[in-house]
């Protein structure tokens, strides 16, 4: 299986945080999401992977060319959506576009007039009169009318209505059915991620947690819900995050195989879902409700 | 890189306007009252349209937007400093222009004659503020960037005695004003050449 993107030790020192020997492979074909709470480093390393960030140490390798000395060749066959593009805001749609398309060697006219027309975008329309969700619509169709073969989206849902998120998630969709396309999707918003993510990376405080595909994650992962009885030091300790009240505890174990063993029919083992992983992962140790 | 120019051209169309106005009150203030107005307006006006072009692109943090097209950081750079050859001659010449009018229809006013030397000049004056203006406003971008427009708005006015003095020295040194104003002006470009390769190195450097 080749890879879209490929991240090799990636590593970024800032004075409060640190992107921390990242190594990243993006499969080719599938739809990976990047998860991880606010601040940990999502947009950071989606920064270095398009060039805004400059790694301290480490290499990025995208649809099989090296970043930044072809990022020319890189950046025609690929899209990026996300929820500040830092258009031009004093210019209409039409003049963004007269400006962005010339770039692109690919550029299709049609298919860009189909999706202003889809998304209800009015061409005469400043980019400043954009709300937050229309700016992302713009973003989209500007990266579906150049045949980006990945779509590199940071945090596209944040500002779209339940309506919209789920006709971009259907769009995503589509434009997965040509099996040489593919998207990273970086988003703390994980239910958009149930529904079409194949594989899922997840960052937590500037480091790699896991990268593996989604319904793997889902059956490996499981929560745990029992009295506190059955609690002690080195039972505590198999979990990776837990949440103790005054009627039981919850807690997320990485291996349900072994939280079978562990616990048998004394506590009810449930399916995880994205946002208990990541909830639970972020928490770490106890946390006392 | 001529995508880039026309990006350019595409985000100032509705701020020209401001460099015709420039042109016209540097010219309203400095024609009737300095001998050396050929070379002031010519020189405001341009520096003031190439920062208006530096300007646009950092309003709303919009390297970050041109990062993402399929262009190396490097064209982002070249790109200015081509857009600041056009407005430094489009400058000079534009004031060229209106004294040869002025001297037509206003003799009254008693301006000199202008030989090669009031349009190489005030072009060469350009280059050497540019190439301390444009690896600047790389460096520090939007951060920096009203705080280097300010510093260099007071540095022009300052210059206005200075660029007279200087200009007066070239015509009055007679034969010998050929010889030095080329060599004046291949100093000239080696600076705006060495500031070009300081401003890609600064920028292709600095996180977005």
């Amino acid at each position: 299986m080749t890879n879209a993107i490929e991240l090799r030790n990636v590593t970024k020192k800032y004075a409060q945080f640190t992107v921390d020997n990242v190594s990243l492979d993006v499969k080719q074909g599938y739809i990976t999401g990047l998860i991880g709470p606010n601040g940990v480093g999502k947009s950071t390393l989606i920064k270095m992977i398009l060039g805004m960030v400059r790694p301290d140490f480490g290499t990025v390798k995208i649809l099989g060319c090296q970043m930044p000395v072809q990022e020319i060749d890189i950046k025609q066959r690929i899209g990026i959506v996300s929820d500040d593009c830092f258009y031009y805001e004093h210019l209409t749609i039409r003049e963004m576009k007269k400006l962005i398309a010339p770039f692109y060697k690919k550029w299709n006219e049609q298919k860009f007039n189909r999706y202003l027309e889809q998304f209800e975008l009015s061409p005469r329309k400043k980019i400043e009169q954009l709300s937050k969700g229309m700016k992302v619509k713009f973003a989209l169709a500007v990266a579906l009318s150049h045949e980006a073969e990945l779509l590199i989206m940071d945090e596209p849902t944040s500002g779209l209505d339940p309506v919209f998120r789920r006709e971009m998630l259907d769009l995503l969709a589509d434009m997965m059915q040509d099996e040489r396309n593919s998207i990273i999707f970086s988003t703390h918003i994980t239910t958009d991620l149930d529904r079409i993510a194949d594989y899922i990376a997840f960052i937590n405080r500037g480091k790699l947690v896991f990268n593996e595909a989604k319904d793997e994650v889902l059956e490996r992962y499981t929560i745990v819900k029992g009295d506190l009885q059955l609690l002690d030091a080195d039972i505590r300790h198999k979990f990776v995050g837990l949440r103790e009240t005054a009627v039981g505890f919850e807690g997320l174990v990485d291996n349900r195989q072994d939280a079978e063993r562990l616990f048998g029919s004394y506590a009810v083992l449930d399916k995880p879902s994205l946002e208990d992983i990541m909830y639970f992962s972020a928490k770490g140790g106890r946390v006392y409700a | 890189m001529l995508n880039l120019v026309r990006k350019d051209f595409i985000a100032l169309k509705s701020s020209f306007w401001m460099s015709l106005l420039y042109l016209v009150v540097f010219s309203a203030a400095f024609i009737p009252k300095m001998s050396s107005s050929i070379h002031l307006v010519g020189i405001y006006t341009a520096f003031a349209t190439i920062t208006l072009g530096t300007m646009i692109d950092i309003k709303h943090h919009n390297h970050n937007f041109l990062i993402t097209l399929p262009i190396k950081r490097k064209q982002i750079v070249q790109a200015k400093y081509l857009l600041a050859i056009i407005y430094a001659v489009g400058g000079v010449l534009a004031s060229y222009a209106i004294h040869v009018l002025v001297n037509q229809y206003f003799p009254e006013l008693n301006k000199p004659n202008y030989s090669i030397h009031d349009i190489l000049g005030p072009v060469g004056i350009i280059f050497v503020l540019t190439s301390v203006y444009l690896p600047l406003f790389y460096a520090f971008s939007k951060k920096g960037a009203s705080i280097i427009n300010g510093v260099f708005f007071i540095l022009l006015i300052a210059l206005a005695q200075p660029t007279a003095i200087f200009m007066n020295m070239l015509h009055e040194s007679g034969p010998q004003s050929d010889l030095t104003i080329y060599w004046i002006l291949i100093g000239t470009l080696l600076l705006f050449i060495a500031s070009y390769f300081l401003a890609v190195a600064l920028f292709t450097r600095k996180d977005l």
